[in-house]
């Protein structure tokens, strides 16, 4: 198809106006046209009249009414490869469509037969979906300010996409059969579909699956509780039954009674035996007292027997006894006399050796008090002379605190006093001094020594001048000369602070004499000498001090004190060394010399060795004496013991003369007791041999009893386990627990064979969603060849080496790759974006008419951010295509496509 | 001389089975169906003058039924008062389930005999019956022993038992339960009611399985029957009539596919009248090989009819894909949808992978087939 002209009738702005396009070219037909014109008038006019059903009242045509309403009218003569015909719609008021050749002006098609008409001239009869009244040539038209190839609703982009995959088919030839077309598509999204009902995206079992899962899960969990409560209940059946046997065989009553008749059988058996052993011990007491009774003879004989041995030993031994007591006796008194002899050495021994103790003590002392005498004399001397010291060195102390000449004074004092030289020295060479001597004067008539007299004085302002002595005059001052008249002296004054400062040195050099109350540098000297001088006395008395009391004078003094005690003690009597009252008592001793002290200690030693052989002496003899007295009390205890068994032996032995008689009785009742333990004995020994086992009887009942007991135990308790199962039983059994389980059992397997068909659907689905996905991406890397064949000249043109990325679901540019770089659509600057759109449109356009279908591609201002220099490319590439491609521009931008060439159509407006 | 003595033998009538595999309203009609067999052996008694009906063992599905179960079915024999019940316990309902046989015992009407102990029974005055009841799952020797030696004098004798005879290793679960094919000879009897197998089955003249009244699975391809006896005398032999008691039809149509020119004619043919559609468990299997644009046809087939059933299951699991490149071009004649469903097709009949891929990948075809054939 190819446009010829294009008439819009009440469209808009052109409100009761015709405006028409006519003269449009083969190749390129540029309406360049100011701003308002009606450019995107036009282009959506003919966009309805190839678009939009003539009795559509859709927005894309509400649009196109002006303000004043009426019926909207576009027309269009094309050129088909036909003939020529005229397209004409009236919408929105006696809505109509017709397509008139040409040639004769005849109307070929009407209304909805005119629409089809379109529609197949269009190419959309291509698009096997149906979907969307665009056919190819929807794809390339731009329209103003919409740079993106992709349409803005989803059923557009739907329809779109359907068209393209119609382009890209018909011109591949194989695309659509090698991506499995929409048929793939259909396949894909069912087996989507049936994957979503089973597995989530991520895999995982959901709806019916899942639901079969956990059903398999839950009653597996089901299944297995109740399984264990069957074979509870048939545990509980089979111990009742056992349970239920076992108390019949109890109850059984033949059973019974023979429990019963063993039990009475061994009851009398174990009475029987009983009796037995009653007479059995009855026997046994009756031995016993036979054997107490033949026991009792033989003890009564045996004790009468013992009886007169015992006395005859007794009388003996009392003799023996009385013996012994009196030799011991005589012992006694022998010892005691030579103790009283051995006493009277001792006392006599122990007189001496005090004696000459004394008398050593006594020399002692003496010796000691002589000692304490001396050294007492030598103390005292010590604290005299301490004392001495003492008193020197407070002295000077005293001097030294109260003198303030110290050494750092004088410094200071010399030191002022050679400034105030210095400053003197200064103040006098800026001086002017007279000297005055009176004539005829020897040392001054009043004796005062100043020269002056009575009369013929000289005065100086006002006072005497003395005679020979230097006065310092400074300024003007008058001399008067008495006698003579006055004599004014102009002395010129000292200059700088020399005098000021030499008065004030002076007044700190008088300050610091009067500190320790001395007038001259000279006093201050013997005043600091004096003062050290008293200081080394004091350091002189301290060293002496130390000498004779170095723990000072107090320690000195009660030193001497305790030696004075010593030496009062030592000449005291020693009382309280002796024991003798006598020596209290005795004359004072006189002074016994130091040499006689050995004597007197060798004279003790031997008296001391001679008290102590006395002392053992007389120990000796005590013992001895001692020892007998023991011996002597021993022997009298023995006689008394012997003295008192011979009288109870006479107390047993009874009356001597009836001795016989009671032996021949003892010996009767003897035999006759021993007559008597035979009997019995053989009467114990005839019943213990008849006796019954009285423990095998006792066992045997106990036996049986225990056997009644035990069934009668086992009976009962039998019973509350039976009552027990049964409730247990009738629980379960009453549940219905078998059919659960076989019910649950039966589901059970119904669940997983659901489980297992799911999972095989599962796999199945998967199998084939990989094998379709595989083998389309594998059709898919072919998939845009055409269209990149067709591009890649053009977009050359704009760019070198570049190429651009196909999004396999859009089929639409996703990205250009220029060089090693690839940069999304949308990264894209507006001008590269508008150019790929229009480029994309190109390549478009010349597949469809590689197969013959000839589209004008429309551009709305479509160029409107590309730079000049990108308008040029797109000029060219635009011609290159428009060899054999109608294409119509619409732009406002006259000057800028000047350069693009091509035809321009004439444009009328006229009243309608 | 006694006179003939007609009686119903049934067995295995297992009230109170869940079948728990089935949805719930499938598993309603079924146990209603069993229940109601009870009025359908007394319908079946009276229509052939019988007064008797023997049952030879499992009778209940558990030891333990649930208690409404077997008051229920005590409830139907006292409302059938003119038939009288022997009552055999059967290996599922042993004679050891004390707390079964105690409620019945205690609950029963007069008109029910229990047969719990291997004793002789008189039914008439001339006919004794002679009981073999199993007192566990699986007894393992021979209950009918003592058949032989059982003194009835002239009393027409016949046997009750439940089990499987020695030479016919098939009982309901591979029993170990051991009945000697010729007792009735050995013991002189005039029939012997055998119970255990659930199809209808005659071993030798004297002695029959009469089956389960009502079906309980696929096993068994007969109709469910009661078998109406009448003897006359140990000597003459019995006469068997057996009479259709089912409601419920559990078919199994096992069918290969390979060999028919139109599988779809064929699976029609196979199917039950529709009217009696809704009283059938439909078990197909299909087998064989087919090429896969009839493999869908065939699904959408039996997808369609599938609601006819009362239910219904069909296994594809062994119909496998005739590989024919002429349906592949059905598909496309190339391309990615081509090219897929070549490389499912290869990888069905790939030598070297598992039977289960092989399996996936000829499923995974099929499906393709079949989105690929949807309007």
């Amino acid at each position: 198809m190819k446009l010829l002209s294009l008439q819009l009738t009440n469209v808009r702005k052109f409100a009761g106006k015709t405006a028409t396009i006519s003269g449009i070219g083969d190749g390129i037909t540029v309406v360049s046209q100011a701003n308002e014109f009606g450019k995107s008038t036009f282009f959506d006019g003919i966009y309805a009249l190839f678009f939009e059903k003539y009795g559509s009242s859709a927005k894309p045509v509400k649009s196109l009414q002006p303000y004043g309403g009426g019926a909207v009218e576009v027309a269009a003569d094309i050129a088909t490869q036909t003939g020529r015909f005229r397209v004409e719609k009236r919408f929105l008021s006696r809505k109509s469509a017709r397509i008139i050749r040409l040639s004769d002006m005849a109307v070929v098609a009407q209304d909805d037969e005119a629409e089809r008409w379109i529609s197949q001239m269009l190419g959309a009869g291509k698009a096997q979906s149906g979907g969307g009244g665009e056919g190819p040539a929807g794809l390339l038209w731009v329209r103003q300010g919409v740079l993106g190839l992709e349409a803005e609703t989803p059923k557009d982009r739907a329809a779109m996409t359907e068209t393209r995959r119609d382009l890209l088919s018909s011109v591949a030839g194989e695309i659509d059969t090698m991506t499995g077309g929409r048929r793939m598509d259909r396949v894909m999204r069912r087996v989507a579909e049936e994957l979503g009902v089973l597995h989530t995206k991520t895999g995982r079992p959901t709806g019916a699956f899942k639901a079969a899962l956990d059903l398999a899960t839950t009653l597996e969990t089901d299944h297995a509780a109740l399984e264990s409560q069957v074979t509870d209940l048939e545990e509980a059946l089979g111990a009742r039954k056992a349970a239920r046997a076992t108390l019949q065989r109890l109850a059984d009553p033949q059973a019974t009674a023979l429990r019963a008749q063993a039990l009475e059988a061994a009851r009398r058996d174990l009475e029987v035996a009983q009796a037995h052993a009653g007479k059995v011990a009855q026997a046994a007491q009756a031995l016993k007292l036979a054997q107490l009774a033949a026991t009792g003879a033989d003890q009564s004989l045996q004790g009468f027997l013992l009886a007169q041995t015992t006395l005859d030993e007794a009388q003996k031994a009392q003799e023996a006894a009385s013996g012994q007591a009196r030799a011991a006796d005589r012992q006694v008194r022998d010892h005691k006399a030579r103790h009283a002899e051995a006493a009277a050495v001792l006392e006599a021994a122990r007189t001496r050796l005090a004696q000459a103790r004394q008398r050593l003590d006594v020399a002692h002392g003496q010796a000691d008090a002589r000692a304490a005498q001396g050294e007492a004399r030598q103390l005292g001397d010590q604290i005299t002379k301490a004392q001495a010291q003492i008193s020197l060195r407070d002295t000077a102390l005293a001097r030294v605190n109260a003198c303030g000449a110290t050494a750092a004074w004088l410094s200071q004092v010399e030191a002022q006093a050679r400034e105030v030289t210095q400053l003197a020295g200064q103040v006098a060479a800026q001086t002017t001094t007279l000297r005055l001597s009176y004539a005829g004067q020897d040392g001054g008539g009043d004796g005062r020594g100043d020269g002056a007299g009575d009369s013929g004085r000289v005065l100086l302002d006002g006072q005497v001048l003395a005679a020979d002595r230097d006065v310092t005059v400074s300024g003007t001052q008058v001399l008067t000369l008495e006698g003579i008249g006055a004599l004014e002296v102009h002395a010129p004054a000292p200059s700088g602070d020399a005098p000021e400062r030499l008065r004030q040195v002076q007044a700190d050099l008088e300050a610091l004499l009067a500190q320790v109350g001395v007038q001259t540098i000279v006093e201050a000297r013997a005043r600091a000498t004096a003062r050290q001088e008293d200081a080394a006395a004091v350091e002189l008395a301290r060293a002496v001090l130390v000498t004779l009391a170095p723990e000072g004078l107090e320690a000195l003094q009660a030193a001497k004190a305790a030696v004075d005690l010593r030496a009062t003690a030592a000449r005291a009597p020693r009382a309280s060394q002796t024991d003798s009252p006598q020596d209290t008592d005795s004359p004072q001793e006189t002074d016994i010399p130091d040499e006689s002290i050995d004597a007197l200690r060798a004279t003790v030693t031997r008296l001391e060795g001679e008290e102590a052989s006395a002392r053992r002496d007389a120990s000796g003899a005590q013992a001895d004496h001692s020892q007998a007295r023991e011996t002597a009390i021993s022997a009298e205890a023995t006689l008394q013991v012997a003295q008192d068994s011979l009288a109870r032996a006479q107390g047993q032995a009874g009356p001597p003369e009836d001795v016989a008689d009671r032996r021949a009785a003892l010996l009767q009742a003897q035999a006759e007791a021993a007559e008597e333990l035979r009997v019995a004995q053989a009467a114990d020994a005839d019943l213990r041999a008849s006796a019954p086992d009285l423990a095998t009887a006792e066992a045997e009942f106990a036996r049986c009893e225990q056997v009644v007991a035990e069934a009668a135990r086992q009976s009962r308790d039998l019973g509350e386990q039976h009552a027990a199962l049964t409730a247990m039983i009738q629980t379960l059994a009453g549940g219905g627990i078998e059919e659960r389980r076989d019910e649950v059992a039966g589901q059970l397997e119904a669940a997983r064979a659901d489980v297992a068909r799911f999972a095989a659907q599962a796999g199945a689905l998967t199998r084939l969603r990989d094998a379709l996905e595989a083998e389309r991406q594998a059709a898919r890397e072919t998939y845009f060849g055409p269209v990149q064949e067709e591009l890649k000249p053009l977009l050359a043109i704009l760019h070198r080496e570049a190429s651009l990325q196909f999004d396999s679901d859009s089929l639409l540019p996703a990205g250009l790759r220029r060089g090693a770089t690839e940069e999304g659509l949308e990264d894209l600057s507006g001008g590269t974006r508008e150019q790929i759109a229009i480029l994309t449109r190109l390549a478009f356009a010349r597949l469809f008419a590689r197969q013959g279908l000839h589209m004008p591609i429309v551009l709305d201002d479509a160029l409107v951010f590309s730079d000049d220099a990108r308008i040029v490319k797109m000029f060219t590439a635009l011609t290159r295509v428009a060899q054999n491609q109608q294409i119509l521009v619409f732009s406002c931008r006259q000057m800028a496509f000047e350069n693009l060439g091509g035809t321009r159509p004439q444009v009328t407006v006229e009243q309608a | 001389m006694p006179q003939a003595f007609t009686f119903v033998h049934s067995s295995d009538l297992h009230l109170g089975k869940p079948f728990g595999r089935f949805p719930e309203d499938v598993r309603v009609r079924l146990r209603q169906a069993r229940a109601d067999t009870l009025a359908t052996l007394a319908e079946v008694a009276r229509a052939h003058g019988a007064g008797h009906i023997l049952l030879a063992g499992d009778t209940f599905d558990q030891t333990t039924p649930a208690p409404k179960v077997i008051r229920q079915a005590l409830n139907q024999m006292r409302a059938q008062k003119d038939v009288i019940w022997v009552v055999m316990p059967g290996n599922h309902d042993h004679a050891n389930a004390t707390e079964l046989w105690a409620q019945i015992a205690r609950d029963k009407p007069d008109n029910v005999i229990v047969a719990d102990a291997p004793s002789p029974i008189a039914l008439a005055q001339d006919v004794v019956v002679l009981p073999a009841p199993p007192f566990e799952r699986h007894p393992g020797r021979d209950l009918t022993d003592w058949f032989d030696g059982a003194d009835t004098g002239t009393a027409i004798r016949i046997g009750l038992a439940h089990g499987s005879v020695t030479d016919f290793d098939s009982s309901e679960e591979g029993g170990s339960s051991v009945i000697a094919p010729d007792r009735a000879a050995r013991a002189g009897l005039a029939y012997l009611a055998l119970g255990d197998w659930h199809g209808q089955l005659e071993v030798g003249a004297r002695s029959a399985y009469s089956g389960a009244p009502e079906s309980d699975g696929f096993k068994h391809s007969h109709a469910p029957v009661a078998l109406v006896v009448t003897v006359e005398s140990n000597a003459a032999l019995p006469r068997i009539t057996p009479v259709c008691t089912s409601k419920i039809n559990w078919l199994r149509c096992d069918f290969d596919v390979t060999g028919h020119a139109d599988a779809l004619a064929a699976l029609a043919a196979l199917m039950p009248p529709l009217a009696q559609r809704a009283q059938v468990l439909m078990d197909l299997r299909l087998s064989g090989r087919i090429r896969a644009p009839q493999r869908v046809a065939l699904e959408q087939a039996v997808a369609q009819i599938a609601p006819d059933f009362l239910w219904h299951r069909a296994d594809f699991s062994a119909l496998g894909l005739l590989p024919d490149t002429a349906d592949l071009d059905v598909l496309d004649s190339h391309g990615a949808l081509r090219a897929a469903a070549q490389t499912l097709a290869d990888a069905a009949q790939d030598p070297a992978h598992s039977q289960e891929a092989c399996a996936e990948a000829e499923a995974a075809l099929s499906l393709l087939f079949s989105f690929a054939m949807e309007t």
